[in-house]
Protein backbone atom coordinates (compact mmCIF):
# COMPACT_ATOMS: atom_id res chain seq x y z
CA UNK A 1 0.00 0.00 0.00
CA UNK A 2 1.06 3.44 -1.22
CA UNK A 3 0.35 6.30 1.54
CA UNK A 4 0.75 9.66 0.94
CA UNK A 5 0.44 12.25 4.58
CA UNK A 6 -0.35 15.63 3.70
CA UNK A 7 2.50 15.69 1.00
CA UNK A 8 4.07 18.67 -0.04
CA UNK A 9 6.93 19.21 -2.63
CA UNK A 10 9.02 22.43 -3.80
CA UNK A 11 12.53 21.98 -6.23
CA UNK A 12 15.12 23.94 -3.97
CA UNK A 13 13.33 27.15 -2.70
CA UNK A 14 11.08 27.35 -5.17
CA UNK A 15 7.16 27.42 -5.01
CA UNK A 16 5.06 24.53 -4.24
CA UNK A 17 4.61 22.06 -7.07
CA UNK A 18 2.47 19.45 -4.69
CA UNK A 19 0.49 20.83 -1.53
CA UNK A 20 -1.61 19.17 0.67
CA UNK A 21 -1.41 15.60 -0.45
CA UNK A 22 -3.65 12.86 1.36
CA UNK A 23 -3.96 9.79 -0.46
CA UNK A 24 -4.18 5.75 -0.64
CA UNK A 25 -3.12 3.48 -2.98
CA UNK A 26 -4.23 0.05 -1.64
CA UNK A 27 -2.11 -2.81 -2.87
CA UNK A 28 -2.71 -4.17 -5.89
CA UNK A 29 -4.77 -1.77 -7.41
CA UNK A 30 -4.88 0.26 -10.72
CA UNK A 31 -4.70 4.45 -10.70
CA UNK A 32 -4.74 6.74 -12.23
CA UNK A 33 -2.95 10.15 -11.84
CA UNK A 34 -4.22 13.20 -14.47
CA UNK A 35 -3.53 16.68 -14.68
CA UNK A 36 -2.92 19.26 -17.14
CA UNK A 37 0.89 19.95 -17.96
CA UNK A 38 2.53 21.42 -14.68
CA UNK A 39 0.12 20.12 -12.29
CA UNK A 40 2.51 18.22 -10.88
CA UNK A 41 1.97 14.74 -12.40
CA UNK A 42 5.78 13.81 -13.00
CA UNK A 43 7.19 15.38 -9.27
CA UNK A 44 4.01 12.97 -7.74
CA UNK A 45 5.71 9.94 -9.45
CA UNK A 46 9.48 11.24 -8.83
CA UNK A 47 8.64 11.03 -5.36
CA UNK A 48 7.08 7.61 -5.54
CA UNK A 49 9.79 6.21 -7.42
CA UNK A 50 12.31 7.73 -4.42
CA UNK A 51 14.00 10.46 -6.91
CA UNK A 52 13.25 12.87 -4.50
CA UNK A 53 11.90 13.35 -0.43
CA UNK A 54 9.00 15.43 0.12
CA UNK A 55 9.43 18.88 1.73
CA UNK A 56 6.67 18.04 4.14
CA UNK A 57 4.81 15.04 4.98
CA UNK A 58 5.49 11.77 4.72
CA UNK A 59 5.35 8.86 1.98
CA UNK A 60 4.55 5.18 3.52
CA UNK A 61 5.25 2.17 1.22
CA UNK A 62 5.58 -1.31 1.87
CA UNK A 63 4.69 -0.38 5.39
CA UNK A 64 8.14 1.78 5.76
CA UNK A 65 8.30 5.78 5.88
CA UNK A 66 10.50 6.56 2.42
CA UNK A 67 11.58 9.46 3.12
CA UNK A 68 14.24 8.71 5.40
CA UNK A 69 15.91 5.54 3.94
CA UNK A 70 19.37 5.66 3.17
CA UNK A 71 20.86 5.56 -0.25
CA UNK A 72 21.43 1.42 -0.21
CA UNK A 73 17.87 1.41 1.17
CA UNK A 74 16.45 3.59 -1.32
CA UNK A 75 18.43 0.91 -3.85
CA UNK A 76 16.95 -2.08 -2.14
CA UNK A 77 13.06 -0.04 -2.89
CA UNK A 78 13.48 0.66 -6.23
CA UNK A 79 14.16 -2.78 -7.31
CA UNK A 80 10.36 -3.20 -5.84
CA UNK A 81 9.58 -0.66 -8.29
CA UNK A 82 9.51 -0.71 -11.92
CA UNK A 83 9.37 3.14 -14.36
CA UNK A 84 8.32 3.90 -17.61
CA UNK A 85 9.38 7.26 -18.01
CA UNK A 86 8.22 9.76 -20.18
CA UNK A 87 11.67 9.71 -21.86
CA UNK A 88 12.65 6.34 -21.91
CA UNK A 89 15.95 6.62 -20.55
CA UNK A 90 17.32 3.60 -22.54
CA UNK A 91 20.88 3.58 -22.52
CA UNK A 92 22.12 4.10 -26.24
CA UNK A 93 25.40 1.86 -25.62
CA UNK A 94 23.32 -1.16 -25.11
CA UNK A 95 20.95 -3.34 -26.89
CA UNK A 96 17.40 -3.79 -26.91
CA UNK A 97 17.78 -6.98 -24.67
CA UNK A 98 20.36 -5.48 -22.40
CA UNK A 99 18.57 -2.26 -21.54
CA UNK A 100 15.84 -5.06 -20.57
CA UNK A 101 17.88 -6.59 -18.41
CA UNK A 102 19.31 -3.74 -16.72
CA UNK A 103 17.10 -4.11 -13.30
CA UNK A 104 18.00 -7.97 -12.86
CA UNK A 105 21.95 -7.18 -13.71
CA UNK A 106 22.06 -4.22 -11.06
CA UNK A 107 20.13 -6.73 -8.81
CA UNK A 108 23.57 -9.24 -9.02
CA UNK A 109 21.63 -12.16 -11.39
CA UNK A 110 23.71 -13.64 -14.03
CA UNK A 111 22.94 -13.83 -17.97
CA UNK A 112 22.39 -17.49 -17.66
CA UNK A 113 19.83 -16.80 -15.26
CA UNK A 114 17.47 -13.73 -17.00
CA UNK A 115 18.27 -14.75 -20.46
CA UNK A 116 15.08 -16.50 -20.79
CA UNK A 117 13.15 -13.70 -18.77
CA UNK A 118 14.24 -11.02 -20.78
CA UNK A 119 13.56 -12.99 -24.41
CA UNK A 120 10.06 -13.73 -23.38
CA UNK A 121 9.55 -10.39 -21.91
CA UNK A 122 10.74 -8.66 -25.65
CA UNK A 123 8.22 -11.33 -27.09
CA UNK A 124 5.40 -10.27 -24.80
CA UNK A 125 5.69 -6.46 -25.55
CA UNK A 126 6.04 -7.56 -29.24
CA UNK A 127 9.73 -7.02 -30.19
CA UNK A 128 11.02 -10.49 -29.86
CA UNK A 129 12.58 -9.84 -33.14
CA UNK A 130 14.36 -7.00 -32.13
CA UNK A 131 16.34 -8.12 -29.24
CA UNK A 132 20.13 -6.82 -30.58
CA UNK A 133 18.91 -3.50 -31.92
CA UNK A 134 20.16 -0.73 -30.20
CA UNK A 135 17.66 2.11 -28.92
CA UNK A 136 18.58 4.82 -31.98
CA UNK A 137 17.15 2.42 -34.44
CA UNK A 138 13.96 2.03 -32.55
CA UNK A 139 10.96 3.91 -33.03
CA UNK A 140 9.27 5.89 -30.08
CA UNK A 141 6.67 2.92 -29.74
CA UNK A 142 8.75 0.41 -29.88
CA UNK A 143 11.44 2.75 -26.81
CA UNK A 144 8.38 3.09 -25.17
CA UNK A 145 7.49 -0.82 -25.32
CA UNK A 146 11.19 -1.70 -24.42
CA UNK A 147 11.05 0.67 -21.40
CA UNK A 148 7.74 -0.89 -20.29
CA UNK A 149 9.39 -4.39 -20.69
CA UNK A 150 12.96 -2.98 -18.59
CA UNK A 151 10.13 -2.28 -16.04
CA UNK A 152 8.44 -5.15 -15.53
CA UNK A 153 11.35 -7.71 -16.01
CA UNK A 154 12.04 -7.93 -12.36
CA UNK A 155 8.40 -8.66 -11.22
CA UNK A 156 8.33 -5.47 -8.96
CA UNK A 157 5.31 -4.82 -6.39
CA UNK A 158 4.70 -1.39 -7.77
CA UNK A 159 4.55 -0.27 -12.01
CA UNK A 160 4.94 3.67 -12.59
CA UNK A 161 4.12 4.51 -15.96
CA UNK A 162 4.56 8.75 -16.77
CA UNK A 163 2.78 9.34 -19.93
CA UNK A 164 3.15 5.77 -21.18
CA UNK A 165 1.14 6.56 -24.11
CA UNK A 166 1.87 10.23 -25.16
CA UNK A 167 4.30 9.78 -27.81
CA UNK A 168 2.32 6.30 -29.79
CA UNK A 169 -0.33 6.16 -31.92
CA UNK A 170 -3.89 5.19 -30.88
CA UNK A 171 -3.18 1.48 -31.66
CA UNK A 172 0.00 1.06 -29.79
CA UNK A 173 -0.97 3.26 -27.02
CA UNK A 174 -4.34 0.36 -26.40
CA UNK A 175 -2.07 -1.83 -27.30
CA UNK A 176 0.39 -0.58 -24.23
CA UNK A 177 -2.84 -0.21 -21.86
CA UNK A 178 -3.53 -3.56 -22.22
CA UNK A 179 0.36 -4.56 -21.15
CA UNK A 180 -0.25 -2.47 -18.05
CA UNK A 181 -3.87 -3.86 -17.32
CA UNK A 182 -2.09 -7.50 -17.72
CA UNK A 183 -0.03 -6.78 -14.70
CA UNK A 184 -2.26 -5.56 -12.97
CA UNK A 185 -4.18 -8.55 -13.16
CA UNK A 186 -0.91 -10.62 -11.79
CA UNK A 187 -1.91 -8.65 -8.84
CA UNK A 188 0.92 -5.82 -9.38
CA UNK A 189 0.08 -2.19 -8.36
CA UNK A 190 0.42 0.27 -11.12
CA UNK A 191 0.17 3.83 -10.77
CA UNK A 192 0.06 5.75 -14.61
CA UNK A 193 0.31 9.37 -14.97
CA UNK A 194 -1.50 10.70 -17.76
CA UNK A 195 -2.92 13.96 -19.37
CA UNK A 196 -5.40 12.16 -21.16
CA UNK A 197 -8.36 12.39 -18.67
CA UNK A 198 -11.08 10.62 -20.90
CA UNK A 199 -8.66 7.71 -21.26
CA UNK A 200 -8.61 7.49 -17.43
CA UNK A 201 -12.23 7.51 -17.30
CA UNK A 202 -12.71 5.01 -19.76
CA UNK A 203 -11.08 2.54 -17.98
CA UNK A 204 -13.24 2.62 -14.68
CA UNK A 205 -10.43 2.49 -12.61
CA UNK A 206 -9.62 5.17 -9.75
CA UNK A 207 -8.40 8.45 -10.88
CA UNK A 208 -6.37 10.99 -8.82
CA UNK A 209 -6.19 14.57 -10.54
CA UNK A 210 -4.48 17.18 -9.82
CA UNK A 211 -4.68 20.56 -10.39
CA UNK A 212 -2.16 23.42 -9.80
CA UNK A 213 -0.27 20.54 -7.17
CA UNK A 214 -3.51 20.04 -5.31
CA UNK A 215 -5.38 16.68 -5.22
CA UNK A 216 -8.83 17.76 -6.72
CA UNK A 217 -10.97 15.00 -6.99
CA UNK A 218 -10.63 11.26 -6.81
CA UNK A 219 -12.69 9.48 -9.30
CA UNK A 220 -13.46 6.04 -7.79
CA UNK A 221 -14.54 3.28 -9.92
CA UNK B 1 26.68 -8.59 -20.66
CA UNK B 2 29.73 -7.37 -18.67
CA UNK B 3 29.08 -5.33 -15.64
CA UNK B 4 32.12 -2.59 -17.22
CA UNK B 5 29.70 -2.70 -20.65
CA UNK B 6 26.89 -0.91 -18.35
CA UNK B 7 28.74 2.56 -18.82
CA UNK B 8 30.03 3.24 -22.37
CA UNK B 9 33.44 4.26 -21.52
CA UNK B 10 35.14 7.15 -24.42
CA UNK B 11 38.59 4.65 -25.59
CA UNK B 12 40.60 7.92 -25.56
CA UNK B 13 40.35 8.38 -22.00
CA UNK B 14 41.21 5.05 -21.39
CA UNK B 15 44.18 4.80 -23.48
CA UNK B 16 45.66 8.53 -22.23
CA UNK B 17 45.34 7.04 -18.91
CA UNK B 18 47.41 3.71 -19.57
CA UNK B 19 50.54 5.93 -21.02
CA UNK B 20 50.17 8.30 -17.80
CA UNK B 21 50.31 5.05 -15.70
CA UNK B 22 53.00 3.78 -17.54
CA UNK B 23 54.72 6.48 -17.80
CA UNK B 24 54.30 6.89 -13.83
CA UNK B 25 55.36 3.10 -13.12
CA UNK B 26 58.47 3.31 -15.09
CA UNK B 27 59.57 6.02 -12.59
CA UNK B 28 58.49 4.22 -10.15
CA UNK B 29 60.50 0.98 -11.07
CA UNK B 30 63.95 3.64 -11.37
CA UNK B 31 62.94 4.80 -7.70
CA UNK B 32 62.72 1.50 -5.64
CA UNK B 33 65.86 0.44 -7.64
CA UNK B 34 67.29 3.44 -6.54
CA UNK B 35 66.12 2.76 -3.32
CA UNK B 36 67.31 -0.93 -3.33
CA UNK B 37 70.60 0.41 -5.24
CA UNK B 38 71.19 2.66 -2.25
CA UNK B 39 70.94 0.32 0.53
CA UNK B 40 72.62 -2.19 -1.14
CA UNK B 41 75.98 -0.16 -2.17
CA UNK B 42 75.70 1.25 1.63
CA UNK B 43 75.70 -2.76 2.68
CA UNK B 44 78.42 -3.43 0.74
CA UNK B 45 80.74 0.01 1.47
CA UNK B 46 80.35 -1.22 5.33
CA UNK B 47 80.23 -4.42 5.42
CA UNK B 48 83.75 -4.29 3.54
CA UNK B 49 85.12 -2.25 6.44
CA UNK B 50 83.35 -3.88 9.32
CA UNK B 51 85.46 -6.47 11.20
CA UNK B 52 88.42 -4.25 10.50
CA UNK B 53 90.38 -1.52 12.01
CA UNK B 54 93.97 0.03 11.90
CA UNK B 55 96.38 1.49 14.31
CA UNK B 56 98.72 4.41 12.93
CA UNK B 57 101.96 5.19 14.88
CA UNK B 58 103.04 8.00 14.52
CA UNK B 59 106.29 8.83 12.02
CA UNK B 60 107.83 12.23 12.10
CA UNK B 61 110.86 10.99 14.88
CA UNK B 62 110.53 7.44 13.06
CA UNK B 63 108.87 4.46 14.77
CA UNK B 64 110.93 2.22 17.31
CA UNK B 65 109.91 -1.75 17.53
CA UNK B 66 109.36 -1.09 21.22
CA UNK B 67 105.93 1.51 20.82
CA UNK B 68 104.92 -1.31 17.77
CA UNK B 69 105.26 -3.91 20.62
CA UNK B 70 103.54 -2.15 23.56
CA UNK B 71 100.93 -1.32 20.72
CA UNK B 72 100.63 -4.89 19.65
CA UNK B 73 100.26 -6.17 23.17
CA UNK B 74 97.60 -3.56 24.40
CA UNK B 75 95.67 -4.68 21.14
CA UNK B 76 96.36 -8.55 21.67
CA UNK B 77 95.02 -8.04 25.71
CA UNK B 78 91.77 -6.01 24.19
CA UNK B 79 88.36 -8.40 24.04
CA UNK B 80 87.21 -8.71 20.52
CA UNK B 81 90.13 -8.04 18.72
CA UNK B 82 91.14 -11.17 16.74
CA UNK B 83 94.40 -10.89 15.39
CA UNK B 84 96.53 -7.62 14.85
CA UNK B 85 99.41 -7.73 12.30
CA UNK B 86 101.24 -4.63 11.43
CA UNK B 87 101.53 -4.22 7.44
CA UNK B 88 104.78 -4.80 5.85
CA UNK B 89 106.90 -2.24 4.13
CA UNK B 90 105.34 -3.50 0.71
CA UNK B 91 102.19 -3.33 1.89
CA UNK B 92 102.62 0.12 3.38
CA UNK B 93 104.22 1.17 -0.33
CA UNK B 94 101.17 -0.37 -1.81
CA UNK B 95 99.03 1.85 0.07
CA UNK B 96 101.02 4.84 -0.70
CA UNK B 97 101.28 4.36 -4.44
CA UNK B 98 98.48 5.73 -5.43
CA UNK B 99 99.56 8.90 -4.48
CA UNK B 100 103.48 8.74 -4.51
CA UNK B 101 103.70 6.09 -7.28
CA UNK B 102 106.93 3.53 -6.97
CA UNK B 103 109.56 5.75 -7.51
CA UNK B 104 110.34 7.07 -4.08
CA UNK B 105 111.50 4.67 -1.47
CA UNK B 106 109.89 3.78 1.51
CA UNK B 107 112.54 4.76 3.79
CA UNK B 108 112.73 8.45 2.43
CA UNK B 109 109.28 9.54 3.47
CA UNK B 110 107.84 9.70 7.04
CA UNK B 111 105.47 7.02 6.32
CA UNK B 112 103.87 5.52 9.78
CA UNK B 113 103.43 2.22 11.10
CA UNK B 114 100.37 0.47 10.34
CA UNK B 115 98.84 -2.06 12.25
CA UNK B 116 96.04 -3.88 10.57
CA UNK B 117 93.25 -5.35 12.92
CA UNK B 118 90.89 -7.75 13.10
CA UNK B 119 88.05 -7.43 15.52
CA UNK B 120 84.85 -9.44 15.95
CA UNK B 121 81.94 -7.77 14.61
CA UNK B 122 79.43 -8.74 17.20
CA UNK B 123 81.99 -8.09 19.74
CA UNK B 124 83.81 -4.69 18.83
CA UNK B 125 85.57 -2.97 20.97
CA UNK B 126 85.04 0.15 22.32
CA UNK B 127 87.19 2.49 20.43
CA UNK B 128 87.55 5.43 22.87
CA UNK B 129 88.66 3.21 25.91
CA UNK B 130 91.29 1.16 23.38
CA UNK B 131 92.30 4.29 22.33
CA UNK B 132 92.46 6.07 26.02
CA UNK B 133 94.81 2.36 26.78
CA UNK B 134 96.84 3.91 23.64
CA UNK B 135 97.27 7.25 24.51
CA UNK B 136 97.99 5.80 28.42
CA UNK B 137 101.07 3.48 27.19
CA UNK B 138 102.42 6.78 25.31
CA UNK B 139 103.01 4.95 22.20
CA UNK B 140 101.72 7.80 20.12
CA UNK B 141 99.06 5.35 18.09
CA UNK B 142 96.05 6.17 16.91
CA UNK B 143 92.97 3.65 16.60
CA UNK B 144 90.55 3.84 13.87
CA UNK B 145 87.76 1.52 13.56
CA UNK B 146 85.96 3.26 10.22
CA UNK B 147 83.20 4.47 12.17
CA UNK B 148 83.68 8.06 10.60
CA UNK B 149 83.53 6.30 7.36
CA UNK B 150 80.89 4.14 7.67
CA UNK B 151 78.37 6.47 9.59
CA UNK B 152 78.98 8.84 6.24
CA UNK B 153 78.34 5.99 4.30
CA UNK B 154 75.28 5.15 6.33
CA UNK B 155 73.54 8.81 5.75
CA UNK B 156 74.33 8.93 2.17
CA UNK B 157 72.66 5.65 1.70
CA UNK B 158 69.70 7.24 3.38
CA UNK B 159 69.82 10.13 1.53
CA UNK B 160 69.48 8.55 -1.76
CA UNK B 161 66.70 6.38 -0.54
CA UNK B 162 64.74 9.25 0.93
CA UNK B 163 64.82 10.95 -2.21
CA UNK B 164 63.94 7.73 -3.68
CA UNK B 165 61.07 7.22 -1.57
CA UNK B 166 59.95 10.80 -1.73
CA UNK B 167 59.89 9.89 -5.71
CA UNK B 168 58.19 6.69 -5.35
CA UNK B 169 55.19 9.02 -3.34
CA UNK B 170 55.20 11.76 -5.71
CA UNK B 171 54.39 9.04 -8.56
CA UNK B 172 51.69 7.35 -6.85
CA UNK B 173 50.21 10.54 -6.19
CA UNK B 174 50.25 11.40 -9.82
CA UNK B 175 48.68 8.37 -10.30
CA UNK B 176 45.99 8.85 -7.73
CA UNK B 177 45.20 12.29 -9.25
CA UNK B 178 44.88 11.17 -12.33
CA UNK B 179 42.20 8.89 -11.89
CA UNK B 180 40.06 10.94 -9.68
CA UNK B 181 40.28 13.39 -12.29
CA UNK B 182 39.37 10.62 -14.95
CA UNK B 183 36.55 9.39 -12.80
CA UNK B 184 35.04 12.69 -12.14
CA UNK B 185 35.65 13.55 -15.75
CA UNK B 186 33.56 10.31 -16.72
CA UNK B 187 31.23 10.92 -14.12
CA UNK B 188 30.36 13.85 -15.53
CA UNK B 189 29.98 12.88 -19.00
CA UNK B 190 27.98 9.55 -17.43
CA UNK B 191 25.47 11.17 -15.20
CA UNK B 192 22.58 10.07 -17.39
CA UNK B 193 23.38 6.47 -17.52
CA UNK B 194 23.93 6.34 -13.89
CA UNK B 195 20.77 8.14 -13.41
CA UNK B 196 19.25 4.95 -14.88
CA UNK B 197 21.64 2.24 -13.01
CA UNK B 198 20.19 4.06 -9.94
CA UNK B 199 16.52 4.14 -10.51
CA UNK B 200 16.83 0.77 -11.61
CA UNK B 201 18.12 -0.18 -8.39
CA UNK B 202 21.84 0.13 -8.76
CA UNK B 203 23.64 0.65 -5.48
CA UNK B 204 26.52 3.53 -4.83
CA UNK B 205 29.15 0.17 -4.87
CA UNK B 206 27.74 -1.41 -7.72
CA UNK B 207 28.31 2.33 -9.97
CA UNK B 208 31.85 2.09 -8.57
CA UNK B 209 32.24 -1.88 -9.21
CA UNK B 210 31.86 -0.74 -12.58
CA UNK B 211 34.71 1.87 -12.17
CA UNK B 212 36.73 -0.51 -10.23
CA UNK B 213 36.50 -2.73 -12.65
CA UNK B 214 37.60 -0.47 -15.43
CA UNK B 215 40.45 1.18 -13.85
CA UNK B 216 41.90 -2.16 -12.74
CA UNK B 217 42.21 -3.51 -16.08
CA UNK B 218 43.83 0.62 -17.32
CA UNK B 219 46.22 -0.07 -14.11
CA UNK B 220 47.41 -3.28 -14.92
CA UNK B 221 47.73 -2.93 -18.36
CA UNK B 222 49.60 0.56 -17.99
CA UNK B 223 51.81 -0.75 -15.05
CA UNK B 224 52.78 -3.67 -17.21
CA UNK B 225 53.89 -1.41 -20.05
CA UNK B 226 56.05 1.06 -17.45
CA UNK B 227 57.45 -1.81 -15.60
CA UNK B 228 58.32 -3.60 -18.90
CA UNK B 229 60.27 -1.05 -20.29
CA UNK B 230 61.81 -0.38 -16.18
CA UNK B 231 62.96 -3.62 -16.62
CA UNK B 232 64.26 -3.76 -19.93
CA UNK B 233 66.01 -0.73 -18.98
CA UNK B 234 67.69 -2.35 -16.01
CA UNK B 235 68.75 -4.94 -17.36
CA UNK B 236 70.81 -3.26 -20.01
CA UNK B 237 72.10 -0.86 -16.76
CA UNK B 238 72.62 -4.66 -15.09
CA UNK B 239 74.76 -5.63 -18.48
CA UNK B 240 76.50 -2.61 -18.09
CA UNK B 241 77.26 -2.85 -14.66
CA UNK B 242 78.77 -6.47 -15.00
CA UNK B 243 81.34 -5.44 -17.85
CA UNK B 244 82.19 -1.97 -16.54
CA UNK B 245 82.46 -3.16 -12.77
CA UNK B 246 81.77 0.27 -12.25
CA UNK B 247 78.55 -0.27 -10.20
CA UNK B 248 78.94 -3.47 -8.98
CA UNK B 249 76.52 -2.99 -6.57
CA UNK B 250 73.86 -2.29 -8.53
CA UNK B 251 74.13 -5.34 -10.61
CA UNK B 252 70.71 -7.22 -10.60
CA UNK B 253 70.18 -10.38 -8.09
CA UNK B 254 68.00 -13.21 -8.79
CA UNK B 255 65.22 -11.54 -7.25
CA UNK B 256 65.35 -8.15 -9.38
CA UNK B 257 62.09 -8.84 -11.21
CA UNK B 258 59.73 -8.90 -7.85
CA UNK B 259 60.43 -4.89 -7.95
CA UNK B 260 58.29 -4.40 -11.21
CA UNK B 261 56.07 -7.11 -10.64
CA UNK B 262 55.44 -5.38 -6.87
CA UNK B 263 55.04 -1.79 -9.08
CA UNK B 264 52.46 -3.31 -11.09
CA UNK B 265 50.37 -4.59 -8.18
CA UNK B 266 50.66 -1.23 -6.30
CA UNK B 267 49.59 0.76 -9.52
CA UNK B 268 47.14 -1.38 -10.01
CA UNK B 269 45.64 -1.51 -6.32
CA UNK B 270 46.18 2.11 -6.11
CA UNK B 271 44.07 2.60 -9.36
CA UNK B 272 41.16 0.49 -8.25
CA UNK B 273 41.28 2.54 -4.39
CA UNK B 274 41.12 6.07 -6.03
CA UNK B 275 38.88 4.70 -8.37
CA UNK B 276 36.31 3.48 -5.97
CA UNK B 277 37.28 6.36 -3.24
CA UNK B 278 36.23 8.82 -6.34
CA UNK B 279 32.91 6.80 -7.14
CA UNK B 280 31.64 6.47 -3.95
CA UNK B 281 31.93 10.47 -2.51
CA UNK B 282 30.79 11.95 -5.56
CA UNK B 283 28.02 9.88 -5.96
CA UNK B 284 27.59 10.66 -2.03
CA UNK B 285 27.66 14.21 -2.27
CA UNK B 286 24.82 14.27 -5.29
CA UNK B 287 26.94 14.36 -8.72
Amino acid sequence: MIVFEDVGFRYGRGPDVLKNLDFEVPEGAFTFVTGASGAGKSSLLRLLYLDAVPSSGRISMFGRDVTTLSRDEIAWFRRRIGVVFQDFRLLDHLTAAENVALPLRVAGAKVSEYRENVVEMLRWVGLGDQMDVKPPQLSGGEKQRIAIARAVVASPDIILADEPTGSVDPVMAERIMQLFVEMNRLGKTVVLATHDLDLAEQTGHPVLELQGGSLMARVAA
Amino acid sequence: MRRGALISFQASGGLLMVLIVAAMAFLACFAMAGTLGASKLANAWTEGLSGAATVRIGAEDGVSQDQVDIVLDILRETDGVIEATPLTDEEVAALLEPWFGTTPRLEDLPAPTIIAVRIDPLNEPESAILQARLDGAGAGAIYDDHGEWRGRAASAARAVRNVALGALIICALAIAMVVVLTVRSSLAAQRATIATLRLAGAEDRFVAGVYQTRYLWLGLAGGVIGCAMAGAAMLAVDALASVGRALPALAATGQWWLGPVAVVVFVAVLCVLAARLTVLRALRSGA
